[in-house]
């Protein structure tokens, strides 16, 4: 009985003990704060990942890309009707971008995608801003300017089609799906908050010459204010000219290189900085053929068999990409064998390089670089728990050296040995306790809260923005709290604590009483 | 009745190289319900022989046995139990615990040796014969007092009500008036000798001569050997 007594009786008379439950409470607030971050972003790369890609990726990792992928895209699906859901082309390509009202130049990755398949075989739909606002009105085909204007009681309005595309918005509005950084009313022109408009004080009306749509990644041409919100300073249907370098089959370049104008129509927010900063999706079929990759006719009379860079597959619900990954493999390794001997030289060299992956494999270099990271952050914080771990026994041994007479005392009125460094031991253990729980609140807190407190401290001092959304590919700090972490974390705060105590209790146990007692 | 009884008994310490012999063979028997003086001059090993006597110390050669039990022939956990229940010590120094008021000293007796469990059926019970004991002592009204609240003769007071807080069959008092003015002295004499009037066994260590005289029997540690 007495052991909890004098131990409770010691934790509150003792304020050393204030510095061992303070080092245990920031070791686990920190452990829990890098834990929460590290897996947040592990977790969000392999979200993202395949939300951007679809679950399995065929391509041979070269510019001009690789033919056949039509038919192969229709025998796929014949194939294994079952499993496969979607199966889309996609052409990779470079080139300039150019506001011609700005002057403004960037260099872009130019996305060519067949728009409506694209956003079935991944959560690129999602990414869209206008689309959210105003459904159904985005699309890579022609397009023309909308044109805000007001009506007789000077309230401005849109064109019929937006206002009724806002409309349904409205009714289908889903708050939890409303995106914090697309917000702020005061840089938006147009009549409901959201988007960027021309406007007149006529009629609304759709204007300018109908060019294709392009889509912009976010962080080509918008950044962020102090709040965290985009400025959206390019109106819908701004003018873009977009230049792009074709390359033949051979991979030379085919033509000088070729302005295309174009309409912003939307832009992209992925969330993937290093995608959403290069990023631009154009139409698939038109960039086809201004990228030479087309059917072209050839010297000899014959006609070039379209290319694509990569063909990307989702597959029907509750499929298993790591299981049918190698029954794709085997199904173009089949395909290849019904072309055999009516493949120029050049596609056969195109052709021989196709592999079919996961996401996950395609990102596994950098998943496993940050699973690396993870263990690396683990031994570090062991090094830290041994920190806490001698910190709690020099304080321990401490308390032990100034309350040896009593210890002498208590032995004198009968407690064992074991019964003292059970008294040290159970100090620890509630030290451990206390600053765990400590600690989790604090962590917890402080994951909750991180991008806040990010901008809370960058706006103290631009030296203090540590989250740098170039080096660490999303724009926000991830995070996710594990109970698994929580409850780990925990046991080894308790578990190192006591540990801590342990020697100071043995020392404590040893103490022989006459000697102790003998003087005052 | 002999309740305790030490037979050559021997301990020496090491002060560096020389080694200095203080108990070189000492019997001593204790009878149930005496109070006996141990007195010789300072220095001589009264405490010593005290501590082993009351099995907080171990002797290098000899037995003690108490109550028939060879004290140093079982475990020390019997010796921790023996203290507990057996024995009760009053120190020169009252050796008090200074987080703990009044009341907490006089029940940690009874704690150490009462499980968790069975300390909450017996809380109850174990307070109001601590109350009872202060009282006795006179010490009603201090319950809730830390030691460094108190008088040095207060404090010994405590040590003693905390000493017979398990009703131990042994009381040893080692100097208990040592630090205390001739009056304060005074009431712990009185208090030990009131006890002893109600059948507690004592042995009491004083090199004061009008102390040791208040006892029923007094004996005398001379080079290590017990006076006859
Ligand atoms: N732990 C120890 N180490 C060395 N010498 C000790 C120790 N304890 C006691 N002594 C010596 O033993 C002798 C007896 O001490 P003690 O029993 O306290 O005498 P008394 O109580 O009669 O004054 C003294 O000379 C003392 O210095
Ligand atoms: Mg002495």
């Amino acid at each position: 009985m007495y052991k909890l007594f004098l131990t409770f009786r010691y934790l509150i008379s003792k304020w050393v003990a204030v510095f061992s439950v303070l080092s245990v409470w920031l070791c686990v607030a920190m452990v829990l704060i890098v834990f929460s971050v590290m897996d947040g972003f592990l977790d969000n790369i392999k979200q993202h990942s395949r939300g951007l890609l679809g679950d399995i990726i065929i391509d041979n990792k070269t510019l001009q890309g690789f033919p056949y992928y039509d038919e192969f895209s229709v025998y796929l699906k014949e194939q294994m009707p079952g499993e496969i859901d979607v199966v889309t082309p996609v052409i990779y390509s470079y080139g300039i971008m150019r506001e011609p009202r700005t002057k403004f130049t960037q260099p872009v990755r130019i996305v060519a995608i067949d728009f409506d398949a694209y956003c079935e075989v991944n959560d690129f739909y999602d990414s869209l801003y206008y689309e959210r606002y105003y459904p159904n009105t985005t699309s890579l085909g022609p397009v023309q300017i909308p044109v805000a204007g007001v009506d007789s009681k000077g309230k401005p309005f849109l064109p019929q089609e937006l206002e009724e595309a806002h409309q349904k918005y409205l009714k289908n509005r889903d708050e939890s799906k409303v995106d914090k950084t697309d917000f702020d009313e005061t840089n938006y022109n147009s009549p409901h908050g959201v988007g960027y408009f021309f406007n007149e004080y006529g009629t609304p009306a759709m204007e300018g010459d109908p060019l294709p749509g392009i889509v912009i990644g976010t962080d080509v041409a918008y950044s962020r204010n102090k709040e965290g919100q985009y400025d959206r300073g390019l109106q819908r249907g701004t003018k873009i000219i977009l230049t792009i370098l074709p390359l033949t089959s051979g991979g030379n370049i085919a033509e000088n290189p070729i302005p295309v104008a174009m309409r912003n129509v939307d832009d992209s927010r992925t969330k993937v900085y290093e995608i959403d900063k290069v990023c631009v999706y154009v139409d698939f079929k038109l960039f086809q053929e201004y990228l030479s990759m087309g059917s072209l006719e050839l010297v000899d009379g014959t006609y070039s068999k379209p290319r694509a860079s990569q063909l990307l597959v989702s597959l029907t619900k509750g499929q298993d990409y790591n299981a049918l990954q190698p029954k794709i493999e085997e199904v173009w390794a089949e395909f290849l064998g019904t072309l055999a001997g009516n493949v120029t030289p050049i596609d056969a060299r195109l052709l021989e390089t196709v592999g079919v992956d996961t996401w996950e494999t395609r990102q596994q270099a950098f998943i496993q670089a940050v699973e690396k990271e993870k263990v690396l952050v683990t031994i570090l914080f062991a090094i830290i728990s041994i920190v806490a771990i001698v910190l709690i026994g020099v304080v321990f041994y401490m308390i032990v050296l100034q309350k040896t007479r009593d210890i002498g005392i208590i032995k004198s009125l009968g407690a064992t040995s074991a019964g003292v460094a059970m008294i040290f031991i159970m100090y620890g253990a509630i030290i451990g306790v206390i600053g765990g729980i400590l600690g989790i609140l604090t962590g917890t807190t402080v994951v909750a809260n991180i991008n806040e407190l990010q901008s809370w401290l960058a706006s103290l001092n631009p030296k203090m923005q540590v989250w740098s959304p170039e080096v660490y590919t999303f724009d926000r700090i991830p995070s996710v709290v594990k109970p698994m972490v929580i409850f780990a974390v925990f046991c080894m705060a308790v578990l190192t604590s006591t540990l801590g105590a342990l020697v100071p209790a043995l020392k404590a146990a040893w103490v022989w009483p006459v000697k102790t007692l003998r003087y005052e | 009745m002999v309740l305790a009884r030490a037979t050559k008994l021997h301990k020496s310490y090491s002060l560096g190289k020389t080694k200095v012999s203080v108990l070189r063979g000492v019997n001593l028997e204790v009878n149930e319900g005496e109070m006996l003086a141990i007195t010789g001059s300072s220095g001589c090993g009264k405490s010593t022989l005290l501590h082993i006597l009351g099995a907080l110390d171990a002797p290098d050669q000899g037995t003690v046995s108490f109550a028939g039990e060879d004290l140093f022939a079982a475990g020390t956990w019997r010796r921790d139990a023996v203290r507990n229940r057996d024995v009760g010590f009053v120190f020169q120094f009252y050796h008090l615990l200074p987080e703990f008021n009044v009341l907490e000293n006089v029940l940690m007796p009874r704690m150490v040796g009462t499980s968790t469990l069975d300390w909450m059926s017996s809380r109850k019970s174990a307070i109001a014969k601590a109350g009872e004991i202060l009282g006795t002592v006179g010490l009603k009204d201090r319950l809730k007092h830390r030691p460094k609240e108190l008088s040095g003769g207060e404090r010994q007071r405590v040590a003693i009500a905390r000493a017979i807080m398990n009703e131990p069959r042994f009381l040893l008092a080692d100097e208990p008036t040592g630090n205390l003015d001739a009056k304060m002295g005074k009431g712990i004499m009185d208090c030990l000798r009131s006890l002893n009037q109600k059948g507690q066994t004592i042995v009491l260590v004083t090199h004061d001569p009008l102390i040791a005289k208040q006892a029923d029997r007094q004996v005398r540690l001379v080079d290590g050997r017990i006076e006859p």
